[in-house]
């Protein structure tokens, strides 16, 4: 694997590249946060700024989320890991951003750690890739060799619980939720606007954190995300409370690549599993 | 009146406070600690930076419930829900924490419309403050020193608590401390050597390094005031903004709340939420019109109510330097930094 510090010189260097020659208007990638360990997203866009771009194992954001900040036709770079990769892939197939405003800087790397808990991160968030599916251009060597985790791998524990056990995980950890909503904020599939959550004609769920309202939100944001979410993590890193949100997505994940033959983001031709019909589509729903 | 009590003893010292009222004190969680009501004293763990969610919530709970009603029925079948408060115990606040009671006490009751939940709840409680472990460093994001606060402030605890070694040092700060001290029986009389021991440290949380940089309230509010229209410069700060609500979640001086009525089954709550001022739809008039529509509007709301309004107002920075705003943030934002940048553009 090409060393982070490489990464991040061949980061500025395309970066200023692209920016100067009017390529793009704006580079989405990672900038100096606070210290070290705390790079913050960033959109460089003058030369000026290239120099204040970072990467290291704590750049876990998923630039995509801020893909649709800009409008249609805005030129813009983006540094992809895998998963955001896919995010990106995702987006163009819902048809929220189109391929040819972007300038894909993908990057190949594994062992990207939490910064909280300095925990290497990758069985729940690389989506079982260390390379990105789609890039224009590449800021490392190709990582092959390492070994690949399946991104279902960490679902072991949670599959083995029964029925009532899992109701009970999730409503224990639900509880501890206080709806600050940063993991819809974190997630690059979450754009709509309103949520249901912050409708009131009908109102859909309580305002409170208490468990009915909690598990109404989690529960329809889940689903809503099915055969969409592209197991970049962002939720569960969000959280300030740790609820391990990764879990629901990947088994919904799980279940839909099993029973659609297809993952999330994979590729541009591709539709979302939920608006597409096949006639061979699997019937298991209504069994 | 300085006692004492081996911190071995915590869960004995827990008991008799669970006799007493009710214990609120930080508990171990699954992702760090936190205030909870104590069911069993075994659960209190001073082994603790800093909780993860402010001890605010212990006068102002993330969810206040004022009236209960039954749909279809006459109005004056509603009845408001009374508090009937125990005494209960804040054990275990840290310094810049307390110190945010003070500056919420502002606005719930010294600025005229007093809030009867907050003011009942604040007179219910003996808060147990707790000094910082100077032995150790601060925590990146901490800045409290910037604001003038301490490490070991007594200020606003009602008991002040110190550890030394194996022990607890519990000195008493006003009389209604006092009066909890003598009546607790497990604690020990603290001797001469532990009352040096106590002043000492007290003086040394003085100079406890956290961030600091010299914030004059004036100044920072002046700069802020000429900063307002710059909107290169808050669209600079607020790029990565995500609009969640952690940063003010996690606030000990965040204040905002909604008003909402939630029925189930015929059976109606009128009650206060938390709110913040980084959602979307916080400002969203009935009109579909909504002055904040910006990130970067919204950010500069947060910082410059903190740091500017507040000042203007009250006289008083409305920030204890926590740090919990940046260290909970997903996207890293750190409001220390934004100010530096203010003080400097």
């Amino acid at each position: 694997m090409t060393d982070f510090r490489q990464i991040e010189n061949n980061l500025k260097k395309e970066a200023k590249r692209l920016l100067e020659a009017g390529e793009v208007a704006v580079v989405l990638a990672y900038g100096r946060g606070y210290d070290e360990k705390h790079p913050m997203p960033f959109a460089a866009k003058t030369i000026a700024d290239v120099e204040s771009l970072v990467f290291n194992e704590y750049c876990n954001f998923n630039m995509a989320s801020y893909l649709m900040r800009y409008p249609w036709g805005t030129k813009i770079a983006i540094a992809a890991k895998a998963a955001d990769s896919r995010a990106i892939i995702q987006l163009v197939q819902e048809e929220k951003v189109r391929r040819e405003d972007l300038v894909i800087l993908g990057i190949p790397a594994y062992g990207m750690k939490n910064q909280k808990t300095n925990e290497v991160v990758d069985s729940k968030t690389t989506g079982g890739l260390y390379n990105p599916v789609i890039y224009d251009i590449l800021l490392g060597e190709e990582i092959h060799g390492q070994k690949i985790v399946s991104p279902y791998e960490v679902l072991a524990e949670y599959e083995a619980m029964d029925k009532e056990e899992r109701w009970a995980f999730w409503k224990s950890q639900m509880d501890k939720c206080i709806r600050c909503y940063a993991c819809r904020k974190a997630c690059p599939m979450c754009y709509c606007d309103p949520c249901f959550i912050d409708q009131n004609k009908p109102r859909w769920a309580d305002k409170a954190p208490q468990s009915p309202g909690n598990m109404m939100y989690h529960l329809t944001r889940f689903h809503h995300l099915a055969g969409r979410c592209i197991d970049c993590g962002e939720c569960s890193r969000a959280c300030p409370v740790d609820i391990p949100l990764y879990l629901f997505h990947k088994k919904v994940a799980k279940e839909c690549e099993e029973m659609f033959g297809q993952a999330a983001g994979m590729k541009l031709e591709d539709k979302p599993v939920l608006v597409d019909f096949r006639v061979e589509d699997s019937d298991k729903i209504l069994e | 009146m300085l006692k004492k009590i081996s911190i071995s003893k915590i869960s004995e010292l827990a008991a008799a406070l669970m006799d007493k009222g009710l214990l609120l004190a930080p508990v171990k969680e699954i992702s760090g600690h936190n205030f909870v009501e104590i069911k069993d004293p075994k659960q209190v763990d001073l082994d603790f930076h800093n909780t993860i969610a402010s001890p605010k919530a212990a006068f102002f709970p993330h969810k206040e419930d004022f009236i209960k009603y039954e749909t279809g029925k006459p109005i004056d079948t509603a009845s408001v829900v009374a508090l009937n408060l125990p005494p209960t115990f804040l054990f275990g606040a840290r310094p810049c924490d307390v110190k945010s009671f003070g500056i919420m006490d502002i606005h719930f009751i010294a600025s005229g419309i007093v809030d009867p939940f907050w003011k009942q709840r604040r007179e219910a409680a003996v808060i147990f403050g707790y000094a910082f472990d100077l032995e150790k460093p601060a925590q990146p994001e901490e800045f409290y020193q910037t604001l003038g606060i301490g490490a070991a402030d007594p200020e606003g605890s009602d008991i002040f608590m110190v550890k030394k070694g194996g022990d607890l040092l519990l000195n008493s700060v006003t009389p209604k401390g006092e009066k909890i001290l003598t009546e607790l029986k497990i604690l020990n009389e603290g001797k001469a050597a532990d009352k040096k021991y106590y002043d000492e440290y007290i003086k040394k949380g003085k100079e406890y390094k956290t961030r600091s940089m010299c914030l004059e309230p004036g100044a920072i509010t002046k700069k802020l005031e000429d900063l307002f229209q710059n909107t290169d410069f808050w669209n600079r700060v607020s790029s990565a903004c995500i609009s969640c609500g952690v940063c003010t979640f996690v606030c000990p001086t965040c204040y905002c709340f909604d008003i909402c009525d939630d029925t189930l089954f015929g059976h109606g709550t009128r009650r206060r939420v938390w709110d913040a001022c980084m959602f979307t739809d916080f400002t969203l008039e009935a009109s579909g019109h909504n002055p904040r529509t910006h990130v970067y509007q919204r950010l500069r709301q947060k910082i410059n109510h903190k740091y500017s309004y507040h000042v203007r107002k009250y006289g008083v920075i409305s920030c204890v330097g926590c740090g919990r705003c940046t260290k909970y943030c997903p996207v890293n934002i750190d409001i220390y930094s934004i100010i530096e940048d203010a003080m400097k553009a």
